[in-house]
Parts: C-alpha cells; structure tokens; sequence
C-alpha cells in the first residue's frame, strides 16, 4: 500500500542521517517545498541498508524514489553504504545524493567514483539551506525522469 | 880413557833420553793446547751462529722477505752442527760439559723467541715484530748465552794459560837438560881431549865426533832465537851467548863476554844488590825461576822470565851458572796462536793490547778499515774506531778479565768506523778480554752493520716522515700493504676502533672494516697507482667499520695510493660519520616533526574548523529558524535577543571558514608549475566582478610574466589584494593597477597598487596577522584574515609581501615571486 502510494502522488526520500538536527532541519524544509513527499530517516547505515533490503522492521519499507546520504555515520559510514546501494541491480537505480558538511577534495572524488549522483554540502546558512533542499526537489523529485523499475521480486 | 868416553856417551844418550821425554811431554802439551784452540774456535763459531740466527728473524722483522727465514732456519741447523762439534771437542772437560744444558736451553729459547719473531711479523706485520724485539726478551737471551759461551770461553782460555805454561816448563826443563848435557859433554870432552892431549896416540876419529857434537849443540842453541841462554861464570861474569841473548839483549857475544850479568838489571836492582842475591839464591838451591825487569843493551826494559840453575863439576864445585830468559813482552807467540782463530771469524777482528795498540787483526778487518795488515799492526786503535770507545776498550783491557766480563763490555755496542780513506761506517762492537801469558789483550769484534742501519733507517724514515703526517690527520689513518695488512696507524685509529697500536699492526685490514671493501681495498692496492688514482677509488664510500668490542659504526673511506719502496701502499683515511649520520637523522626526525606538527596543526585548524561548523551550523540555523517564524511573536526584547544569536552565529560561521581558508594554504606540498600570472588575474578579476562593477573600480593592468607557482593560490593572492583595493576606498572611482618587473635577479616583483584610504605606516606588519583589521565592523565586512593568507600564500612560494602606503594616499602592496626557469 506504500508502494501504491509511492506509485501515486507520494514521493519516497530516504534521509540517511544521524544528526537529528539536520533530520528536523530537512524535514522542514522538504514539508516547505513539497508536502506530498515521505521523508524516511535512517540514523546510520546499517539502517539505511536494512530499510534497501526491507530487513527486519524494515520488511515494507518502500523502495525510496531518491537517497540523500551524510558521508560520516555511525556502523557504516556513507561512503559503503553508496558502494553497497551501487553494487546492488535493484538499487544502483536509485539516485543517490551525498549531502554532506565536508569539502574535502577526496571525499568528492570517492564519492563521484563510487557513482554517487551528485554531490552537496550542506550550507551553513537556513535560508541557503532551504534552497538547496527546494532545489533538490525541483529537479530530483520532479524533472528528472527515472526508470520504472521496482524493486526485484 | 875409556872410561871418559864411556861417561861422554852415557851422558849423551842420558841427555838424548831426557830430551825425548821432554819432546813427548811437550807435543802433549802441544796437542793439549790445540785442542784447547779448537775450542776456543768452537765456541766463537756457536756465538758467530747465533748471531747469525739472530741477524736471521731481525732481517726478517724488517724486511718480511723469506731469504731471511731460509737463512735463519739454515742457521739454526749450523749452529745445531757446531754444538754437537763442540760437544764432541769437550767429552773429556765434565766441568764444560755441565755447561751444555744451559747452553741448549738458551739457544732453544733463542730459536723460539726468533720463531714468535717471525709468526708475528706475518700475523701482525712490522711493528709487532718490532716490538718484541725491542721488549729485549731476544736481547736478555742472547746476553745470557754470549754469557754462559764467555764462561766456556773463559775456562778454556785459564786452560790455555796453563797448558801454555806447562808447555813451557817442559820445554824449558828440556832445554835445560839439553844444556846441561852439552855443559857435561863439553867438559868431559875438554877433559878428553885434554888426554887425548896427553896420549898421542890418534884418537882422531872420536875427537871429529866430539867436535861434530859440540858443534851441533852450539848450532842447537844458536838455533834457539825466543830464548835468550847463556852462561855465567861463579861470579857472574858472561862465559857464552846464543843468538836469542843477542835479539833479545841486544849485545853481541864479543860484546858481552867477560862482562858481570848485572848490566842486565835496572840500575835500582843493581844498587839493591840483586844480581849478587840472584846468584846467591841460585846457588843455594840449585835452581832459581823470577819474572823481573831487564834492560836491554839501548837501556830499554822489559819483562823477562828468567831461569837460573847452578853448573856444578863432579865433585860439587860451582863452576857457573846458566840462564836461559825469555821476553815476555813478545807477543809474537800468541800472535800465532790467535791467528788462526781470528781469521776465521767473520767479522773483523781486532786485538788490542794494553797500550792501546793494534797487535793481530784479520783479513776482515783489513777489508772492512781499507789497511794492509802491516799498516794496522802497532797502531793506535783509536785510528780505527771512536776515540772514546777506544780509550774505554784499552781502560777496559786493562782490568782484569773477570772484571771485564762482569761488566759485559760492548756488547752490541753500536758506534761508528773510521776507514783508511776517512769515511766512517756503523759497527757493533764486542769486547772480550783475552788473557795471555803476555797480559790481558782485548778481542774486538767489529762487525760492519751498514746494510743494517741502512734497513732500519729506510724503516725508520718512512715511519717518521708518514706518521707525523698520518698523526696530523683528523681522521683515523690506516696504511694498508698489499696483503692486506695494516702497517701503520695513527692515533685516531687506534681510538676509533678502539684497539691498540700494537693490536692492530700487522693484522688483516678486513678485520676492522667490511670484507667485501677491504678485499677490493686490496685489489686497487694491486693496481699501478695512475689507475687507482684515475678510478678515485673509494671516494667517501659509506661503509661500517668494526670496533674491538665488535660494535659496528658509520663511516666514510677515502683511499689513496702511496708508492714506497716497498711498493704500492693503500692510505685509507677513515672517518667515523656517526655524528654526522646522527646529525642527519636528528635533523630528518625534526624536519619530519615539524612537518608533522605543521600538517597536525593544519589538520587541527582544518579539523576544529570543520568540525565546529557542525554545530555552530545548527545554532545559526536554528536561531535563523526561530527568528523567521517567531519574530514579532514575541516580546521586542526575545526579537532583539534572537537577533545578536543569529547575528553571532553568523559571525562565528566566517571566522571558523575563512580560518578554514587560510588553513588549507600550504597545507600540502605544493606543486610550483609555470603559470600564467596574467591568466590567474584574470581569473581573479572574474570572481570579483561584481565588486568591481558594485565600485565602479578601474582596474588596469601591465603584460604580466610567467611564473613558478600554484595557480588557485595565485588566483586567490590577487583576488584578495585586488578586492581589498577595492573595498577600503574613498568615495569616488577605485582605480587599481597591477604591474610586474624584475628586480635585477630572477625574481619578479608584483604590484598591486590603488589610490584607496592608505594605511597607518605603524599597522604595516600588523595587517598582515591573522584576523587583524584597522576598521569596524560596521565600515568594512570581513574578518581581517585575507592579507594573512596572502603573507602565507606569498611565502608558500618562497617570496616575500609588504606594503608601502600613506593614509590618504593609496597603498601599494609589493610581492616578490621566483621567475620562471624558461621565461627569462
């Protein structure tokens, strides 16, 4: 019924995050530029892997539509968990967006090379933040045009 | 009648019988005596064998040459020859023989100090060798044999006086026989002839008989020319003389007869009464036997061995007196007996007699002095050898032999020589007194050891004129031979290895540096010296060295050839580099250190400022949030409180980015590639357009060069400079200029000047500190970290920033960049 819903007007984001200022921060601005998106939020990537794999209580979880992933996580650390989502046939589709603080020359670079969809720094500012977010939204979640592949099964 | 002739023949055959026996007896004593020579010469020959043995392992120490080892292992067996000759010689003398075991013990103590002699001069090279024979073991020996062979020597020469002397006797008592005999014959002949006389009838063929006979023994004792025999009558008076009294004396028998023996005392006997008392004692006891002072005809006197023995008729009458005397100042005899012993020497033999005179010498000596033997005999010794010497030889003869032999004189005394021709040469004097039945004499054995000196002073010289330059160095200093064996070493050496001199001559190189080294060390030694030197061998080769307690150190080698008379020596001048090594490593650790603390601190800078944003992200989002949906919700004062949070935040956001900037200047090793500094103006201008086109600025520039540098960091350095002379500007139209030119080397001075506000001269070094500003917030934005990262951008590259300004007046700030390698 996720899926129907995913599959409808509902947009399925999976935030893996673990800093729960910057999950409330991206839930607000994502409820200010689009109300018809489920934000789900995975805090580290062992999570975000079991939510891909609809593990444990995972087991409905919907199969996202976007992954926006911090690089730096508790367990597995972004940088796998995207080397894992992009090894996967079912989920290499997905596109995935490293949101991060980080500016490091090399975690771009890593990030690019483990085909990572593009890659964003967090801005320090509120408003710059929210329009990254709405920019995310217009363009990830509305122009761009994905392939109607579910999940395998 | 017939009885007279019967006594005249029985006195004539008692006579012949006496004659014989005194003939056995003396060929005895003869045979005794040369026997005794034999030995004597024996025992020279043990000694001579010795030190020829002895000449053996020194010639050897020296040079290293095996002629020398063959010839000490052949000299060993000689001497082994002469001592079972000589053993053999003395098998009758048990006091000699008791000597033997001393003698053996010695010279095999000899033989093995000569045999550690030689293995140390091949393990340990010259100056071991050299050593132990200068630690005078060798020498102690060789003292104690020439000892225990002069106490042979000794006892034979006592021998010899005795058996001379016994010799003597006999013959003496022979002679006297013979004359007494002749006496006898002559009267009973007188008184033969006086019948003969009386009865006519012819008796002619006994009185030829006698006459023959009487002749014959006057011949006989004319004959005798050592002895001086004539007799006196009752009171003295000359009755005969023989040729020996004329030689010895110096009077004719026409001159002499008929005169009183007296004349031949010294005046003082004379007058004491001597002669008379002589004759009275000889009288007395038939015979009487005194050495005493003769004078001579000329007056001179000497020494006589005087023998006086009553003639008595048959019926005990005296009827005279014979004398037979001999001048014991005569060396002429021993002369003889020496000569043999000294020709066989072979060093130059020379004996000298108490007055200093050369009485024997052999053909050596003639050879070695340049004399004919005849120019030499009778001469002052001191013609031939040092004055001094000579006068101590001469004081030295004249005490008694045990003395003499107490003191050891001249044993390997080494003076000089004095040629006919002049020239002086080195000897080694040894003295040995000799005593005769003439007095003590001296034997000197002169042996020439010129070839010697020669050797030892070419050693010598190339030790001193090598180890004053080796001692000079500051390095340790190790001269190697061709067969890998240290020959010298400096001190320096000695304490880096930590080994002792003596420890380390002679022994392989290789045991003190690597093997692999000190072979090819050896090799290059093997080679002419024009190729080693061309090959610069071992030129500071780093290597280990090896100390005694087997700790290994750094050190650096440098070889050189050195070309000696005994061919090509290696110089390896070694230095220990462990300070060096540990200075170099001390200094790598703190450039690595400093590295590392500059990357930690950067990293630091770069982490904290990092990691700070993260919250500090949330306190300016938050407070950002709070304030758009609650402001005017509120009371004014929570607005204004929201206000300075969110205003602080931001604030705070800047300073930890701009930190973060200026952290990641020269972070890492910067690759200074050749850019376009006009492109990276450029580049600059672009990013600061909209500051530009805000202001209105000018800005012009000159053709700018191409240099060595990171280009984003130069694109930085003129984006701040540029934006500064922007920003800090009086109203009106900014203008800027950028320029460029060489200052003479090949560096390049950039300028970037501006006609804005103008700087304090006093803030000139503080604006270029990190967060420093000279305005308010509220003039001018900004943290004050741009000219920092300017400062440090500049000075990443090597060069160096200032700023030349007045307040009002614009500024002008001056960078210095390396010029490119390929632009000039």
């Amino acid at each position: 019924m996720k899926a129907t819903r995913g599959e409808g007007m509902f947009k399925e984001v999976l935030l893996v995050e673990d800093s729960p200022g910057d999950v409330r921060l991206t839930q607000e601005a994502f409820r200010d530029a689009n109300s018809s998106i489920h934000l789900h939020v995975a805090s580290d990537g062992v999570e975000a892997m079991a939510f891909l794999r609809h593990e444990g209580v995972h087991a409905h979880a919907p199969r996202p539509d976007l992954i926006l992933l911090d690089l730096n996580l508790p367990k597995m650390d972004g940088r796998e968990v995207l080397a894992n989502i992009k090894k996967d046939d079912g989920l290499k589709t997905i596109p995935t967006i490293i949101l991060t603080t980080s500016e490091a020359e090399a975690d771009i670079l890593k990030s690019y090379q483990l085909q990572a969809n593009c890659y964003l720094n967090k801005p320090a500012q509120l408003d710059a933040f929210e329009s990254l977010v709405k920019s995310i939204n217009d363009f990830w979640l509305t122009k761009v045009k994905l392939p109607h592949q579910r999940q395998s099964g | 009648m017939q009885l007279a002739f019967a006594s005249a023949i029985l006195t004539l055959l008692a006579v012949g019988a006496i004659s014989y026996r005194g003939m056995v007896l003396s060929s005895e004593s003869d045979r005794s005596v040369r026997h005794t020579h034999e030995v004597l010469e024996n025992l020279q020959d043990l000694l001579i064998s010795m030190q020829s043995v002895e000449s053996g392992y020194r010639g050897f120490a020296l040079t290293g040459s095996e002629k020398y080892f063959q010839s000490f292992h052949a000299d060993i067996l000689r001497w082994q020859r002469d001592l079972t000759t000589l053993r053999n010689l003395i098998a009758d003398n048990p006091a000699q023989q008791r000597q033997f075991p001393a003698l053996e013990r010695l010279a095999n103590q000899k033989f093995e100090f000569g045999e550690k002699v030689i293995s140390l001069r091949r393990t340990k090279g010259l100056e071991a060798a050299a050593d132990s024979i200068l630690r005078g073991q060798g020498q102690r020996i060789m003292d104690e044999f020439q000892g225990v062979v002069r106490g042979l020597q000794n006892e034979e020469l006592r021998l010899l006086v005795l058996r001379n002397a016994d010799a003597q006797q006999r013959l003496g008592q022979t002679k006297i026989v013979l004359i007494l005999g002749t006496v006898l014959f002559l009267l009973i002949a007188a008184a033969a002839g006086w019948s003969v006389q009386r009865d006519t009838s012819g008796r002619g063929l006994t009185e030829e008989a006698l006459r023959d006979s009487e002749e014959r023994y006057r011949m006989l004792l004319d004959g005798v020319q050592d002895y001086a025999i004539y007799m006196l009558d009752p009171q003295g008076q000359v009755v005969s003389w023989n040729a020996g009294a004329e030689r010895i004396k110096g009077y004719t028998a026409e001159q002499i007869i008929g005169h009183n023996f007296s004349c031949f005392f010294p005046p003082e006997d004379i007058e004491r009464g001597r002669p008379v008392e002589v004759l009275r004692m000889t009288a007395a006891s038939g015979r009487h036997e005194e050495e005493g002072m003769r004078v001579r005809k000329d007056g001179s006197r000497f020494l006589a061995r005087v023998t006086l023995t009553t003639l008595r008729d048959a019926s005990g009458n005296l009827r005279g007196f014979s004398e037979i005397s001999r001048d014991l100042s005569e060396s002429k005899e021993s002369g003889a007996k020496y000569r043999g012993l000294l020709e066989a020497a072979p060093d130059a033999m020379v004996v000298v007699n108490q007055g200093g005179e050369i009485v024997l010498l052999n053909v050596q000596a003639e050879k070695q002095f340049g004399y004919r033997r005849d120019e030499l005999v009778g001469q002052k010794v001191k013609n031939i050898i040092p004055e001094g010497f000579a006068e101590r030889l001469i004081a030295d003869g004249t005490r008694t032999a045990a003395d003499a032999l107490a003191q050891q004189i001249g044993t390997g005394i080494e003076l000089n020589g004095r040629r006919k021709n002049g020239s002086e040469f080195p000897i080694e004097i040894m003295l040995s007194p000799l005593e005769s039945a003439e007095g003590i004499l001296v034997t000197a054995a002169i042996r020439d050891i010129s070839v010697r000196k020669d050797a030892e002073k070419h050693l010598a010289q190339m030790e001193s004129r090598y180890r004053g330059l080796l001692e000079a160095a500051p390095d340790a200093m190790v001269v190697v031979n061709q067969t890998g064996e240290i020959v010298l070493l400096n001190v320096q050496a000695e304490k880096q290895f930590g080994y002792r001199r003596d420890e380390l001559v002679g022994q392989k190189v290789k045991n003190i540096i690597p093997e692999g080294f000190a072979e090819r060390l050896i090799a290059d030694a093997l080679r002419s010296a024009e190729d080693a030197l061309a090959q610069q061998i071992g030129t500071g080769i780093e290597l280990t060295g090896r100390r005694k307690n087997g700790s290994d150190f750094p050190i650096e080698i440098m070889l050189s050839p050195l070309e000696s008379t005994e061919g090509i020596l290696v110089t390896a001048a070694i230095r220990n580099i462990t300070r060096r090594k540990e200075d170099e490593a001390h200094l790598l650790q703190k450039v690595e250190e400093l590295n590392r603390s500059n990357e930690e601190s950067g990293q630091f800078a770069y982490i904290a400022s990092h990691d700070l944003q993260e919250p500090l992200r949330m306190v300016a989002s938050y407070t950002q949030l709070l304030s758009r949906r609650y402001k005017g919700k509120l009371d004014s004062d929570a607005d204004e409180f929201i206000s300075f949070a969110v205003d602080g935040a931001s604030r705070m956001q800047r300073l930890i980015q701009d930190l973060l900037a200026y952290s990641r200047v020269g972070t890492k090793g910067m690759d200074l590639l050749d850019t376009s500094s006009e492109a990276a103006l450029q580049q600059a201008l672009i990013n600061l357009r909209g500051a530009i086109e805000e202001s209105g600025a000018l800005v012009t520039h000159d053709l700018l060069p191409t240099v060595p540098a990171d280009e984003m960091q130069l694109i930085q350095l003129f984006q701040n400079l540029v934006g500064n002379a922007i920003k800090y500007q009086n109203p009106g139209i900014p203008r800027v200029h950028i320029s460029a030119a060489r200052n003479g080397g090949k560096k390049w001075i950039f300028s970037v000047q501006d006609n804005g506000l103008g700087i304090d001269p006093q803030y000139f070094e503080k604006i270029f500190g990190v967060f420093q500003r000279l305005h308010k917030r509220e003039e001018f934005a900004g943290t004050g970290i741009g000219l920092a990262i300017c400062k440090k951008i500049v000075e990443g590259h090597g060069g160096s920033i200032s700023v030349e300004s007045q307040l009002g007046r614009g500024s002008t700030f001056r960078f210095a960049l390396a010029g490119s390698e390929r632009k000039s």
